[in-house]
């Protein structure tokens, strides 16, 4: 068994500064979970302290329902593969790969046994007997997880791997991991800044931000539901659009006003966890894949916007513009790869309104309503 | 021309730089009586390396020398690494433990020449051999640390944190991992401390005696009433250039080494 569980886990820093605070997270055995954030989040520093190689300042952290706070890392029995890979440069690959099984005491011929078989996985056969200085950052990385497969340990570590690798690589080495959990079906933390890594890996993602876990869920339902303004923007490229808005009655439905000419009409069904906020200023939050060149339904509603630039990215085209007259906000909208507008015109877009979603204009919190079903 | 004036400038620099040695292996194989002539080679002879040997037991005092260097650089080298390690990982004394090692090497070694003669005659080792080593250790001690540190610091900390979650305790990290990558380090650490050891002449010339002098203090022995013995001083001087020349020729190597090593990315 090796859930890990982190019970109100802080790191405070010798200066007064936290750099985990409160972190409260349970990782069941064998899921793999995804630490996503910003550089400076704490994300890192929360996957250390797991490993033991940073100490805990306040908390409980437990592996494998055993309390290991004051265990050494080599007591854990968890692996962790560095955003740098941290190959030993004067081993050959062999020898970094049964380093761990050597300080452990395993027999020459059981390490030369596993050591066989984790090569023949990652495909590694050929470089035993090559130094990490003349391998492909692509090699040295399969090193670094064949290091820690090697070992059997209880939980994986992946602090950044795939940051150091170029985009093609990145994009084979995400599945390569998402299989190798499928069959190894050990539990995984994986820490990274990537969205798109974050989206796609993981059975769970928590999103840390000045060392505060603000959300953790399912990818698409983080995705749908986003806690606050900051997981809306950071969870999606391009970001959410954000806009100031007014939030008022209209006969019987709740509407957004951005100015005089710009309304958007509350979905009926979001009309009771919304009236509350009305009257007050409020933020609104449409999603650039949300905005459409046609209306396709009814229930869209109209926008227009001052045409700022199209960037022509192949299978789409992303339109920035803005909205608004009295202060125009920028925007984003996704929209097909043939549509175009020239500079400085204005463009009538349609808005899907049903995953619209408020935010507190003062906290940046998700008006609460009902989720957004996934995958409808 | 600016490729040509450049270049100038740096044949002139290498030859007032050179000259001074160069002349000095000249004047070694000439006779005594006319070392001081103006003439590339006016004669050639082996007496004076002869007569070092033989007259002035200076097979002695190059083993002595080399005793000194070797033993200092042997007892000094595990402790300056330990120290710089600890400097450079954990911060240990923070700034101001840092600035005072370096501090100790401002200063003017004549400052300790005598509680250093002090100290070993308390323990009965002056004109000794080991008294030497342990004084040039404590000398060499700050130098070799600073050094030291600033290897240790360009090792990734995160190689010991992979060691360390192998299996390793923190000891055995430093001793796996970062040692062995530092080697390039702790051979231009070690061959500067020797250098140094080798050169030294005024703690030599007070804490040893006839038996236990090394070659700075025999060559200066030379310099007798009847006048300097300028050919077979120029003769010392070049035996003793040798191993420094060696040496350096290893500490570029390795210290270019330990420059490129580390980045495994």
């Amino acid at each position: 068994m090796a859930s890990i569980e982190l019970d109100r886990v802080s790191k405070l820093y010798a200066n007064g500064a936290y750099g985990v605070r409160d972190v409260n997270l349970q990782i069941e055995d064998g899921e793999f979970v995804i630490f996503l954030g910003p550089s400076g989040c704490g994300k890192s520093t929360t996957l250390r302290m797991i490993a033991g190689l940073e100490s805990i300042s306040s908390g409980d952290l437990r592996i494998g329902g055993r309390s290991v706070n004051g265990v050494a890392p080599r007591d854990r029995n968890v692996a962790v593969v560095f955003q740098s890979y941290a190959l030993y440069p004067h081993m050959s690959v062999w020898h970094n790969m049964a380093f761990g099984l050597k300080m452990r005491g395993v027999p020459l011929a059981e390490i030369d046994t596993k050591v066989a078989k984790a090569a023949d996985m990652l495909g590694l056969n050929h470089l035993l007997q090559r130094k990490p200085g003349a391998l492909s950052g692509g090699q040295r990385q399969r090193v670094a997880l064949g290091r820690a497969i090697v070992r059997e340990p209880e939980a994986f570590l992946l602090d950044e791997p795939l940051s150091n690798l170029d985009a093609q690589l990145r994009a084979e080495m995400r599945l390569e991991l998402v299989k190798l959990h499928r069959r190894l079906g050990r539990t995984i933390v994986h820490v990274t800044h990537d969205q798109v890594e974050a989206m796609t890996m993981g059975d769970r993602i928590c999103i840390m931000k000045d060392g505060r876990m603000i959300q953790s869920g399912r990818p698409l339902d983080v995705y749908a539901n986003p806690a606050d303004t900051f997981v809306a923007r950071f969870l999606a490229t391009p970001p959410m659009n954000l806009v100031p808005a007014h939030l008022e009655h209209e006969g019987e439905a709740l509407v957004v006003s951005i100015d005089a000419a710009t309304r958007i009409t509350v979905p009926r069904q979001h009309y009771l966890p919304y009236v509350h906020k009305a009257g007050g200023p409020i933020t609104v939050g449409i999603r650039a894949e949300d905005i459409y060149e046609t209306q396709q339904r009814p229930e869209w509603q109209k926008i227009t916007v001052k045409v700022v630039a199209i960037e022509a990215l192949g299978a789409e085209n992303v339109l920035i513009g803005l909205l608004g007259r009295d202060k125009p906000i920028e925007i984003q909208a996704r929209l097909g790869r043939h549509f175009f507008a020239p500079v400085d015109s204005m463009v009538d877009l349609y808005v899907d309104v049903e995953p619209m979603h408020l935010f507190d204009a003062e906290t940046g919190k998700a008006v609460a309503r009902p989720p957004l079903p996934v995958g409808r | 021309m600016r490729k040509f004036g450049l270049h100038f400038g740096l044949i002139l620099a290498c030859v007032v730089v050179l000259l001074p040695p160069l002349w000095a292996l000249r004047t070694s194989f000439v006779p005594e009586s006319m070392s001081y002539s103006t003439e590339i080679l006016p004669a050639f002879t082996l007496d004076n390396y002869t007569g070092l040997f033989e007259k002035n037991r200076f097979g002695t005092f190059y083993v002595n020398s080399l005793i000194v260097a070797l033993g200092s650089v042997i007892l000094a080298l595990p402790f300056a690494a330990c120290t710089g390690y600890a400097f450079a990982r954990f911060r240990t004394g923070g700034r101001f433990a840092r600035f005072a090692v370096l501090a100790t090497q401002m200063l003017p070694p004549v400052a300790l020449v005598l509680p250093a003669f002090a100290i070993l005659r308390g323990a009965g080792l002056t004109n000794s051999l080991p008294g030497l080593i342990l004084v040039y250790s404590a000398l060499n001690l700050p130098f070799l640390t600073w050094i030291l540190m600033g290897f240790f610091e360009g090792v990734p900390a995160d190689m010991e944190g992979a060691a360390m979650t192998d299996g390793a305790t923190a000891w055995g990290a430093f001793w796996r991992i970062v040692i062995p990558v530092s080697l390039p380090g702790l051979a231009a650490a070690g061959v500067l401390g020797f250098i140094l050891s080798w050169n030294e002449f005024l703690f030599a010339l007070v804490l040893s005696g006839p038996q236990t002098a090394t070659i700075p203090v025999s060559l200066a022995a030379l310099q007798t009433s009847n006048g300097v013995q300028i050919a077979k001083v120029s003769a010392g001087v070049v035996l003793a250039i040798l191993p420094l020349v060696i040496a350096s020729r290893f500490i570029q190597r390795f210290i270019i080494q330990g420059l490129t090593f580390g980045g495994v990315k």
